[in-house]
């Protein structure tokens, strides 16, 4: 389990996570959402450590992250910021080959079980016939799920996910979606997303923290969390909030949402 | 993957075949199994024998030296700077070299091994200043290392005149050091190469040791940093190294800076950008670079022979719009970036 005690990360003198305490359980899916500029990207790269916390710390399992190295943090830990990109000329199998790293002796390479590992993974994302391919030469959800088969071939027990499915069509945002969803079910990772489309995180997640002002303004199982009620407090639009063949919906009302004086 | 290897197999071809060129051909040419026969016996009896292993040996084992650790400079600078034009020639490296190595001469008298210890300071120097230029003007924004490229450019300029400053100051000295100055390979510096090698020789093992780690650092620091690499250790490791190959190339042979700009752009495509296999390729196809650029200096223009640095830099020059052309301009991946 990972817990986040009391943090506050300034960027320089503006403060973006203001004194913000969240667990997140074991084996699920929680997706973070919140207006831009809440702070969601700034927790997952804190909890990295990649910001120096002015106050408050993160546990994992109770042991505080500050102490963890960095290879022992990588083979717990998978994170996929916003924006990757892979160096030119680099092959698929290249990728997943530099993600065992962590794993790796220091003089030493990829092992059977760790080969077998990267086949796995990408056979899981439907790319095992492209390990030859060089990734610029990918499409952008075939991109996509490439960074994701990287992260399953980490083989972490933890998995920090920024906006993975940005600039993705309809359909590879689902398929993204659906893959970041195998990863908690079928292989028992815990998975912390964020998120904008909040029918993506009814369809495909089990938590939901809302973020705003650098704190957390409701958190919990996604039917109790994504309410029209919530949502306005949150995001300040109006939204209809219902159940359609037994999914739960957020659709945004136009013409009073519209945020025309604001 | 396998046309990968093969690359590497053909540049490593390459190496014997240019080598096995530049021993034997020449005003006196010998044959292979001349060449094998002397370098393993290693004493000369005739006048061909003396040649060899007094004149063409040194030379070849100098351009090997020159090329390998000047192009993994590149390769690693271009990485860890996240820049293309990055190399030892651009980031203030090889002209604080210089500048060290003239100074110390012109100025403290000092002798061979002492001017090996003032290049490797003067590649340290140089690129601290220019590292220090680009802070003061960029602070902490300079994602693409753009400040940190003019600011070498800046650095090389000011290195440079000063070196034309003290080589002007004493005109008896001049004539010694302006061959090496404009970067040459020679075998009259065949005894800075027998004292300093094994330094080129450790940075390019710590380089290979570091290649997977320093790979991942091509992605950015904070994806780098969650795959397990720690990033300022490996970023420090990998700079020294690079420091130290490159400072000592040019103690021995001045700065011969094209090979570190162009044979990384030359060897990704063919290679990848992982440096398991960029690190090797590019050492061997910068050897390859210099000992070809060596024997056009010594053999185009005969009797003359001409400056090898003059040489790398007119066939990396061609080289570099051939490259530009045909896979940056050409590829759907230049559209991209």
């Amino acid at each position: 389990m990972l817990s986040v005690h009391d943090l506050v990360v300034h960027y320089g003198n503006t403060p973006v996570l203001t004194g913000l305490t969240q667990r997140f359980a074991r084996g699920r899916v929680t997706a973070l959402v919140g207006p831009n500029g809440c702070g969601k990207s700034t927790l997952l790269r804190a909890i990295m450590g990649f910001l120096p916390a002015a106050r408050g710390e993160v546990r994992l399992e109770g042991q505080p992250m500050r102490g963890i190295g960095r290879r022992e943090l990588a083979r717990r830990v998978a994170y996929l910021p916003q924006e990757c990109h892979c160096p030119d000329y680099m092959t698929l199998g290249e990728l997943i080959e530099l993600s065992g790293y962590a794993r790796y002796s220091l003089a030493g390479g990829p092992s059977d079980r760790d080969r077998a590992l990267f086949r796995q993974s990408l056979e899981i994302v439907g790319l095992a016939d492209r390990a030859g391919s060089q990734m610029n030469t990918l499409s952008g959800g075939q991109r996509q799920r490439a960074w994701i088969a990287m992260m399953l071939a980490q083989d972490t027990e933890m998995v920090l996910l920024d906006e993975p499915v940005n600039h993705l069509d309809m359909k590879y945002q689902y398929a993204v979606m659906g893959l970041i969803r195998t990863l908690s079910l079928r292989h028992g990772k815990t998975v912390i997303v964020v998120l904008h489309d909040l029918n993506l995180a009814t369809a495909f997640t089990d938590d939901v923290v809302m973020l705003a002002d650098g704190q957390v303004q409701a958190a919990g199982p996604v039917g109790e969390i994504i309410t029209a009620a919530n949502v306005e407090r949150v995001f300040g639009i109006v939204t209809d909030v219902f159940t359609r063949d037994g999914r739960l919906m957020c659709l945004p009302r136009l013409i009073d949402s519209l945020p025309v004086t604001a | 993957m396998t046309l990968r290897l093969l690359y590497l197999a053909g540049a490593a071809v390459g190496l014997v075949v240019l080598s096995a060129i530049n021993l034997g051909y020449g005003l006196t040419t010998l044959s292979p199994a001349d060449i094998v026969r002397t370098v393993f016996q290693a004493d000369a009896s005739s006048f061909e024998q003396a040649i060899l292993l007094h004149q063409r040996l040194p030379r070849v084992l100098i351009a090997v030296y020159v090329g390998a650790t000047t192009a993994v400079g590149g390769v690693v600078l271009q990485g860890l700077v996240r820049n293309p034009l990055a190399a030892p020639s651009t980031l203030g490296i090889n002209a604080g070299a210089t500048v060290f190595v003239i100074a110390g001469a012109f100025l403290f008298d000092l002798g061979m091994s002492a001017q090996g210890v003032a290049a490797l300071a003067g590649a340290f120097a140089g690129f601290a200043a220019c590292f220090l230029v680009a802070r003061l003007a960029a602070r902490d924004r300079d994602p693409r290392g753009l400040a940190l490229i003019l600011s070498g450019a800046l650095v090389s300029m000011l290195c440079v005149g000063l070196t034309n400053a003290l080589l002007l100051s004493d005109p008896t000295r001049r004539n010694d050091y302006l061959g090496w100055v404009s970067g040459n390979i020679n075998h009259a510096y065949a005894d800075r190469l027998y004292a300093f090698w094994w330094i080129g020789a450790i940075a390019l093992a710590v380089l290979m040791w570091l290649a997977r780690p320093l790979t991942l650092l091509l992605f950015g620091a904070e994806k780098a940093a969650s795959a397990g690499v720690d990033v300022r250790a490996v970023s420090r490791l990998g700079l020294a190294a690079t420091m130290f190959a490159t400072g000592s190339s040019v103690a021995i042979c001045g700065p011969i800076g094209f090979a570190g700009l162009v044979v990384p752009h030359i060897v990704r495509p063919l290679v990848g950008s992982n440096f398991v296999t960029l690190l090797p390729a590019a050492a061997l196809v910068g050897a390859d670079l210099c000992l070809a650029a060596d024997f056009a200096a010594r053999e185009a223009f005969r009797p003359y022979v001409l400056h090898t640095g003059l040489f790398t830099d007119l066939i990396g020059g061609l080289f570099f719009v051939a490259i530009v052309k045909r896979f940056y301009l050409a590829s759907p991946g230049a559209v991209q970036r």
